[in-house]
């Protein structure tokens, strides 16, 4: 299973079809990201014969840009509204890319989405995970796309 | 079908700190209202699915998710470092794996993902708006934690 592509091709498909924004994918990150500021991030676990966590990190910034673009209103703080499409966006990428681990054989289901949003938060899967993050870029600045899963 | 899972969360959380963390606590009364703001505090998560799909989250002042951990490895712990991460998310995911023997013998099946911990000096944390939840505080020699279980469900399946 090629994950930089599934991410890629999850991401951009929803952000063209759902939020209306064009985005432009970067090269997978080397290192982990595991601190934030001024960041939410919304995040959904993975649970069957593949568990994991598929997040995603949006600067405040993006996080507004992308729920005003989503909900078609205007966003000026991190409000609820915020918090719920940043969830419902990694509700969405986890839904995707788990038609894509389908494929391979492997079940999955996904959790409920929750969002986490702070000045400054560590955010930590615990060891053993195998990981990939993807950096995309939008008008309004960088987000991650992140997959963590247990080794097989 | 009446779940009830206030007991089941107590017990899960008991067993656990009784036998891995050796650390008395006392159960309270469930909170009447949400919390999703946190300061200087270390959250333990773990997402389920199945029968009941949903996330089980332990809050933990960051005394207290020291003096857990402290206990659990047996070792001094003077900050929120990578082992107090570590100790808070396995927290997580022993309590969600005692919520899940009982949700089997009341033949609700869950799967669990992985454990995910999150700290920060202020950071809120909240799940889409209609989930069913239970937050349970325990009182601890060095303050109170929460458990926290959200769940998407037939709500008909829940004991009011």
């Amino acid at each position: 299973m090629d994950l930089q592509k599934n991410i890629t091709d999850a991401t951009t498909e929803i952000f063209e079809t759902m939020i209306m924004m064009e985005i432009t994918p970067g090269d997978p990150l080397k290192e982990l990201v595991t601190t934030f500021h001024h960041t939410v991030s919304g995040m959904v676990g993975l649970a069957g014969t593949f568990k994991g966590l598929l997040a995603i990190h949006t600067p405040n910034d993006v996080a507004k840009a992308i729920t005003s673009n989503f909900l078609g209103l205007d966003v000026e703080d991190i409000d609820d509204d915020v918090k719920d499409a940043i969830g419902e966006l990694a509700n969405m990428l986890a839904g995707n890319i788990k038609q894509a681990i389908d494929t391979t054989g492997k079940d999955v289901t996904l959790s409920i989405p929750s969002a986490v949003h702070g000045e400054e938060y560590t955010l930590n899967c615990l060891a053993n995970a195998e990981w990939m993050i993807m950096p995309f870029t939008t008008p309004s600045g960088e987000f991650l796309v992140e997959l963590q899963f247990e080794k097989a | 079908m009446n779940l009830d899972l206030q007991p089941m969360i107590v017990k899960a959380t008991q067993d656990v700190f009784d036998t891995m963390i050796m650390m008395p606590v006392t159960p309270g009364t469930p909170l009447a209202e949400q919390v999703e703001t946190f300061h200087c505090n270390v959250s333990g998560m773990l997402g389920f699915s199945g029968d009941l799909k949903g996330m089980l989250t332990i809050h933990c002042p960051d005394a207290v998710a020291q003096a857990i951990t402290a206990n659990f490895l047996g070792m001094d712990i003077d900050s929120v470092n990578d082992d107090v991460k570590d100790a808070i998310g396995e927290l997580a995911n022993m309590i969600t794996g005692g919520v899940k023997d009982a949700l089997a013998e009341s033949g609700e099946g869950i799967r669990l993902s992985v454990p995910t911990t999150i700290a920060g000096r202020s950071y809120s944390l909240a799940s889409l708006s209609d989930t069913h939840w239970v937050i349970i505080p325990f009182s601890t020699e060095k303050g109170e934690f929460l458990v926290e279980l959200k769940c998407k469900t037939d709500i008909l399946k829940l004991k009011e």
